[in-house]
């Protein structure tokens, strides 16, 4: 799969001075038309690889072909065919959002007649078109990576890098960024998304490459590489301790034991999550009332805890600055969703399950 | 999507896009503007006003006047910085990471340079074109005829791009404002050390075998022969300057491969 519009990794080494290897031989593909999520805590080699990839940096070993350009042989032809929003929003504040648009296209070339023609479209795209006329210093964070997309697409390229793009952002302007990526999706453009955030990577992304430590530890599906791990289980916490007994036989019936919080009872579901209805209706129909009924499906942490021995999230706060990559932790939460006194807050990925129940 | 993606802009192309943003920021930031134009009049009025007695000094001979002596000074210092703020220009642009954009969209990354290059010409024109107002209004004489004008301004256009090539290449290699004591002491050192006062056969001493070889003062006698139209050195002038674009443009070529190949 060496698509035109795809891009094809080989080996890819990043050194830097004092033989800091960011990224470390990395090998991945990615489809034309995929949006691939990059996902690793800050300073695991995303930000580097997506320089290489764009031609900022050159690779110190390996090769990387992008839309079907060797990235160091054809660097203008890959520059042509790609756009990117890079970490930094790279914005002249003293310019105004339409007056980056007339920039960005004269940079790309655009003739003349069609550059205000294509901001203005660009910045309705975005919903920037009453801002458009206003200095980018007076633009909040959100604005600005919205006009940070907005540049990357002047030129209609066949292919995006997106570099945290949503790091910062509210969850408001974090969804609606979602929303226009899954629209460029369907117009056909391949993706390269990196993030931190394990929920933007489930969501957005149809496979995901982890990166640990400059090393791509796991790539495929979301589905898959949580399924990869092991099954969902399901923990309760009976209202009345005395009731402890009836809850494990109830909960029995649906699963094997699996390792519980002091207080709780876990069982393994042989299945998937649709037993969970089932579950809730026989503790009632054995008149078990439980403080705390949670469901915890495998999430793309559990799958990085999985393979580097660590949390994300953890690796997250130990690691910055290895590679220039800067912003904090989403603060993203495992896949449980909690019914009764536990409540799970911003538990936001296991609301079918919870929706059932 | 990718029916625009086939345009790709050719070196003209990103360097006039590139010169448009520059001049348009320069332009609304009074904080650089401002002293780019004031700077060089305070020192001609200081150099031609306050040390006008110098014009009586014995041996002194300038048939233009002690104003149009200091004003060739004024000419190939304030398009020396031009250039040279240029530079200082651009290291900002990488620190601020505005430079990335520049160097991802670019087609040919050599627009990048002439871009640039671009800016310092306009704001060297624009300085220039006030200083010369300032010291016509002035009453300064000037006794060459109009090619020896036109050369006077051939010169300062060299040494913008003098000044600029030189601060691009550090620029290019630092990517950081942090680099403009590097950028700019040379110049300052190079510039002070030819003879800004007086003739260079006045000066006496280490000042004067420095300046002998300062090609610095090759350009203030290249300038002051083509003001007064009594022609002293010109074509060592003009060698001296295109030798300095040539190597410099070399240097700043590199110092941009330099960039492409940084983190």
């Amino acid at each position: 799969m060496s698509g035109g519009e795809g891009i094809e990794v080989r080996g890819l080494v990043r050194e830097f001075k004092g033989g800091v290897r960011a990224v470390d031989g990395i090998d991945l593909s990615v489809a034309p038309g995929e949006i691939y999520g990059f996902l690793g805590p800050n300073g695991a080699g995303k930000s580097t690889t997506v320089l290489v990839l764009t031609t900022l940096l050159p690779p110190t070993a390996g090769t990387a072909r992008v839309a079907g350009f060797d990235v160091v042989q054809h660097g203008p032809e890959v520059r042509k065919a790609i756009g990117a929003s890079l970490q930094e929003s790279a914005l002249d504040p003293f310019l105004t959002g339409r007056e980056h648009m007339r920039l960005q296209c004269a940079l790309h070339g655009l003739p003349k007649f069609e550059r205000d023609a294509r901001g203005s479209e660009l910045l309705a795209r975005v919903g920037l078109t009453e801002a458009g006329d206003r200095k980018v210093n007076t633009y909040s964070g959100g604005m600005k990576r919205r006009l940070d997309l907005a540049l990357a697409l002047v030129h209609g390229p066949r292919l995006l890098f997106l570099d945290e793009p949503t790091t910062g952002l509210d969850p408001q302007s974090r969804v609606a960024l979602w929303d226009e990526v899954r629209r460029l999706a369907d117009d056909g453009v391949t993706i390269f998304l990196t993030t931190q955030y394990l929920e933007e990577a489930d969501v957005l992304a149809h496979r995901v490459g982890i990166i640990d430590r400059g090393k791509l530890v796991a790539e495929g599906t979301p589905a898959e590489l949580k399924a990869g791990i092991g099954r969902p289980s399901v923990e309760a916490v009976p209202q009345d301790p005395g009731d402890r007994e009836r809850l494990i036989r109830v909960l029995h019936r649906f699963g094997e034991d699996a390792a519980a919080a002091s207080g709780a009872v876990a069982v393994r579901l042989p299945t998937g999550v649709g037993e969970l209805a089932d579950i809730v209706r026989a503790l009632d129909a054995e008149h078990v009332r439980v403080a705390d009924l949670r469901l915890h499906a495998p999430t793309l942490d559990d799958v990085f805890l999985a393979k580097t021995g660590r949390s994300l999230e953890g690796a997250a706060q130990g690691e910055q600055g290895e590679d220039g990559e800067d912003g904090g932790n989403g603060g993203e939460h495992g896949e449980s969703g909690a019914v009764g006194g536990g409540g799970g807050g911003e538990q936001e990925p296991a609301r079918a399950s919870m929706q059932q129940v | 999507m990718s029916d625009r993606a086939a345009h790709s802009a050719g070196v003209w192309a990103v360097a006039l896009a590139i010169a448009w943003r520059s001049l348009h920021t320069y332009l609304r930031r009074p904080d650089l503007f401002i002293p780019s134009l004031v700077f060089p009049l305070i020192f001609f009025a200081s150099f031609a006003g306050g040390l006008s007695a110098l014009g009586s000094v014995p041996g002194f001979h300038f048939p233009a006047g002690y104003t149009a002596f200091q004003f060739v000074f004024v000419v190939i210092q304030s398009a020396t910085f031009a250039g040279l703020f240029t530079g200082f220009t651009l290291a900002f642009d990488f620190e601020s990471g505005f430079a990335r954009r520049l160097m991802l969209a670019a087609g040919d990354r050599r627009g990048i340079v002439l871009g640039y290059a671009l800016v310092g010409l306009s704001r060297a024109l624009i300085t220039l074109a006030l200083v010369s107002t300032v010291a016509l209004v002035a009453g300064m004489r000037i006794t060459g005829d109009g090619v020896d004008l036109f050369g006077l301004y051939l010169l300062a256009t060299l040494l913008v791009l003098v000044g600029y090539a030189w601060a691009a290449g550090v620029a290019f290699r630092f990517r950081s404002i942090q680099a403009g004591p590097l950028m700019q002491t040379p110049v300052f050192l190079v510039l002070f050390l030819a003879p800004v006062y007086v003739p260079l056969y006045l000066l006496k001493g280490w000042i004067h075998a420095v300046a002998s070889v300062n090609p610095a003062t090759a350009f203030l006698n290249a300038g002051r022969g083509l003001i007064s139209g009594a022609h002293n050195h010109t074509a060592l002038g003009f060698i001296a300057a295109g030798a300095l674009v040539l190597l410099f443009a070399i240097w700043t070529l590199r110092g941009l491969r330099a960039a492409e190949r940084a983190p």
